[in-house]
């Protein structure tokens, strides 16, 4: 299996800095290519959030770099990725506290973190940016901890009302301005001929599902250019709607 | 920044820097003119994007809390503006923030989170009580100082509410925006101070389980489910501080702060203790229900016996000292004294053999003073018999003093009618108001005695009066006569003949001669009829006495 990999990112309209991050890596292992796609949404307050959320990523390419490889040379096993990764974002919520703690300003940063095999994808999340299969329909693979996803998830309001609540933007968690850090993680196989798409929330409060599947399924996506245009494509589409956030999306075809 | 050890509007050195926000650092200053502490907040106008926003808000803000004045909150001297800050000297508040001690020592005794609860709830009823509102909306343990004297401050207050107003357009993290109330994200109502108290309810969530309600599981359990021995009560107030709708909290500072105090109460183990003692309380009620039972019933035998015994001793009764016994027994009854159908009474024992002699006269005169008897210890006690029917059985007394009175004026066989009178109308005395006969009786003696008096004193003028008046006392007498019993008829009209015997001249003084005559033949009349076979004896004599007094009057002369 081979991939083709795109990131795309805009500042949006009213924002200063982009606190955005994202990394993408192809790796080629003794298991085959595999693909490590990390998106962080940072946030805080003096237009430090892209601290956190760069130093997240840098986490994470350290462990592509250092880890993986060992770990490649037995069969990867679902608990041991999980493990490596939650001690990644426990320290990294340590050290990004710290930080703050020094400059006395409250900064932390969500994190969509994936893994792609040959024959598994491994997804860890915290906080509201997502991860998605397009693959003969579009499929949410994460879950949002968000103050809103959770009052939807226990019946409090419906997703309609969630769309519209003031509270959309809260997140129950993220790394770095919480004492602890429970993150998320998911699991599947890898789909040959399918689009895994990472996006943080200013690409998705917009468009709407549909929208994302008809620009970005596989069938229209042949190579990086396409990929990258209608990435783009869609940013722009956010930004006629007045979306305000940084916009971010990250798109693994696989072939 | 300003410098260590240099000097703030010309008095506060600046001694050390103690707390760092994100707009602001916090000094310690000293006024070393007055040598006191303060704390000295400098916002720095580069750290804030919209500055001038900031400091309006500011100027309004700390106008207001200048005037503040609460043992809990910190009191702010003065507002500087300088040309690249903007300063506020405050109280400098020893100690450290509850959320120090939070990761310190993680759940904080129960106690003591409630003494403080009651504190905030001060302040807060304080601030919702100022006129307009304040509403704080940001209480956290890191805002509430634990002074080193146990009391708590509330702190961070002077920042402007602009500070605190969040941009949700931005993404936040709970973690960094406090134990917000659900309707502090907008979009359920305005907030007002029931949003102080579910921010207040999170916090002492917080303390008690060192749980933070921002922190998975995002929610607030029941504290007794996180540590079951903490209080019930406490675990009431805290879910009824965090209800989502402001409308099912506490309703004002006031309410909680009363909860709190009451916060045992409102507990299941209390409620258990309570149950306990109202479980004693019947125990011990129906006790005294048993009690009381028994001590009646006690009572009721031993009033039982005591009427047995008085029976007893009556139905064999022989001597006077018998009666006594009797009459000290139970006090309150008649029978000793007039008998029943089946024995005699103390009274007609005495004159059984037709008269009262002086010394029989004597056991009456007892009961003046009292009869002396022995108590069930032996001892001699002098019982009052008659003080104690007179409480006891009003008419029953009434009765037995005029039996008495009758028994000591138709019996007695002393000579001196004076004495004899005297001696009945002591007894009438007491029985006049349901007798009218024993008053007049009373008023006869009274006319003897003043007769005695004045023959005495050789008053002969007022005699006559005297006479006069024991004379129509006498025409009562004989008419009241018919309405009584034979025996007593002829009893009286006896009296009525030997004192017009005893004194024929001066009655025929103060009245004509035929009417005394004619009383006496309505006597003599009256006596004829009495057809009474055991009466016989004394008729007999009483026509004689009728004839000799007849003869006496005659012999009157003008």
């Amino acid at each position: 299996m081979n991939f083709i990999v795109t990131g795309n990112t805009d500042i949006g309209l009213t924002k200063s800095t982009n606190q955005d991050s994202l990394s993408m890596k192809v790796i080629s292992t003794p298991q085959g290519r595999m693909v490590l796609a990390v998106l962080c949404d940072g946030m805080g307050g003096l237009a430090k959030g892209e601290v956190a959320s760069a130093s997240v990523i840098r986490a994470f390419d350290e462990w592509a770099r250092t880890r993986l490889p060992m770990l490649c040379n037995a069969p990867l096993e679902e608990y041991v990725i999980r493990d490596e990764w939650n001690a990644i974002i426990q320290s990294q919520n340590r050290s990004i506290q710290a930080y703050g703690a020094q400059l006395g300003i409250k900064l932390g940063t969500t994190v969509t973190a994936m893994l792609i095999t040959q024959t598994r994808y491994y997804i860890l999340n915290v906080g509201d940016s997502r991860a998605y299969e397009l693959y003969g329909g579009i499929r949410q693979l994460t879950k949002d901890q968000t103050v809103v996803a959770r009052e939807v998830a226990m019946g409090l309001i419906t997703e309609e009302q969630a769309h519209y609540d003031e509270r959309r933007s809260i997140l129950l968690q993220c790394v770095g301005a919480s004492a602890e850090v429970y993150p998320d993680m998911f699991y599947g196989d890898t789909q040959v001929n399918a689009v895994y798409m990472l996006c943080c929330d200013g690409f998705r409060h917009e468009i709407t599902p549909d929208e994302m599947y008809q620009y970005l399924q596989p069938d229209v996506l042949f190579d990086e250019n396409g990929m990258s245009q209608n990435s783009q494509y869609l940013i722009e589409v956010n930004k006629q709607r007045q979306e305000r956030d940084n916009i971010t999306v990250a798109l693994v075809r696989t072939f | 920044m300003l410098e260590i050890g240099s000097l703030v509007d010309g008095k506060y050195k600046i001694l050390n820097k103690v707390g760092q926000g994100g707009m602001s650092v916090v000094y310690l200053a000293m006024n070393e003119k007055a040598n006191k502490q303060w704390a000295i907040k400098e916002v720095r106008k580069d750290g804030v994007l919209d500055f001038e926003a900031v400091k309006q808000g500011l100027v309004a803000e700390t106008d207001i809390l200048k005037k503040l004045n609460h043992p809990n909150l910190p009191s702010i001297i003065d507002v500087i503006d300088q040309e690249d800050s903007f300063i506020i000297i405050m109280d400098y508040i020893q100690g450290n923030s509850l959320a120090k001690a939070l990761n310190e020592y993680g759940a904080l005794p129960q106690d003591k989170v409630i003494e403080w609860a009651k504190q905030l709830c001060d302040v807060l009823g304080y601030l919702h009580s100022r006129k307009p509102p304040i509403i704080y909306r940001d209480m956290k343990p890191a805002n509430v100082m634990l002074k080193p004297d146990g009391n708590i401050t509330l702190v961070d207050f002077g920042t402007a509410r602009e500070f605190k107003e969040r941009n949700l357009a931005d993404t936040t993290c709970l973690g960094t925006i406090g134990y917000a109330a659900p309707e502090q994200f907008g979009g359920m109502g305005q907030t007002d101070g029931r949003t102080d108290i579910y921010c207040l309810g999170a916090t002492l969530y917080h303390l008690v389980t060192g749980m933070n309600p921002c922190e998975p599981p995002y929610e607030i359990k029941p504290i007794r489910e996180i540590n079951p021995a903490l209080s019930g009560g406490l675990e009431k107030i805290i879910l009824k501080c965090t209800q989502r709708d402001p409308n099912d909290r506490y309703q004002s500072a006031e309410e909680l702060m009363y909860a709190l105090e009451h916060y045992d109460e409102i507990d299941d183990l209390h409620r258990k203790k309570q149950k306990k003692k109202l479980a004693g309380f019947i125990t011990a009620l129906a006790f005294s229900v048993i009690f009381a039972i028994t001590g009646v019933w006690g009572y009721l035998s031993a009033e039982q016996k005591k009427k047995d015994n008085y029976d007893y001793i009556l139905l064999h009764a022989d001597k006077v000292e018998d009666y006594f016994e009797a009459i000290a027994t139970d006090p309150t009854r008649t029978e000793a004294f007039l008998g029943t159908d089946d024995y005699k009474g103390l009274i007609n024992f005495l004159i059984a053999d037709g008269e009262l002699t002086s010394e029989e006269n004597s056991h009456f005169t007892k009961f003046k003073t009292g009869v002396e008897s022995k108590n069930i210890s032996g001892y001699s006690v002098t019982v009052n018999a008659m003080d104690i029917m007179k409480k006891e059985n009003p008419p029953g007394c009434e009765q037995v003093c005029f039996e008495m009175g009758e028994a000591v004026l138709f019996y007695y066989n002393v000579n001196v009618e004076k004495d004899k009178y005297a001696a009945a109308a002591y007894w009438f005395q007491n029985a006049k108001e349901s007798y009218p006969v024993a008053k007049l009786y009373c008023d006869i003696n009274d006319c003897i005695q003043k007769i005695n008096a004045y023959k005495k004193a050789e008053q002969f003028a007022k005699l006559s009066d005297e006479y006069k008046k024991l004379w129509e006392q006498l025409t009562i007498l004989k008419s009241e006569a018919t309405k009584f019993d034979e025996d007593i008829q002829v009893r009286v009209w006896n009296e009525i003949i030997k004192m017009i015997n005893n004194n024929a001249s001066e009655f025929c003084d103060v009245t004509p001669k035929e009417e005394v005559l004619s009383m006496i033949n309505d006597i003599k009349q009256d006596c004829s009829k009495i057809t009474n076979t055991f009466l016989q004896n004394t008729i007999e004599v009483l026509t004689k006495n009728i004839e000799n007094t007849i003869t006496k009057v005659n012999s009157v002369k003008k």
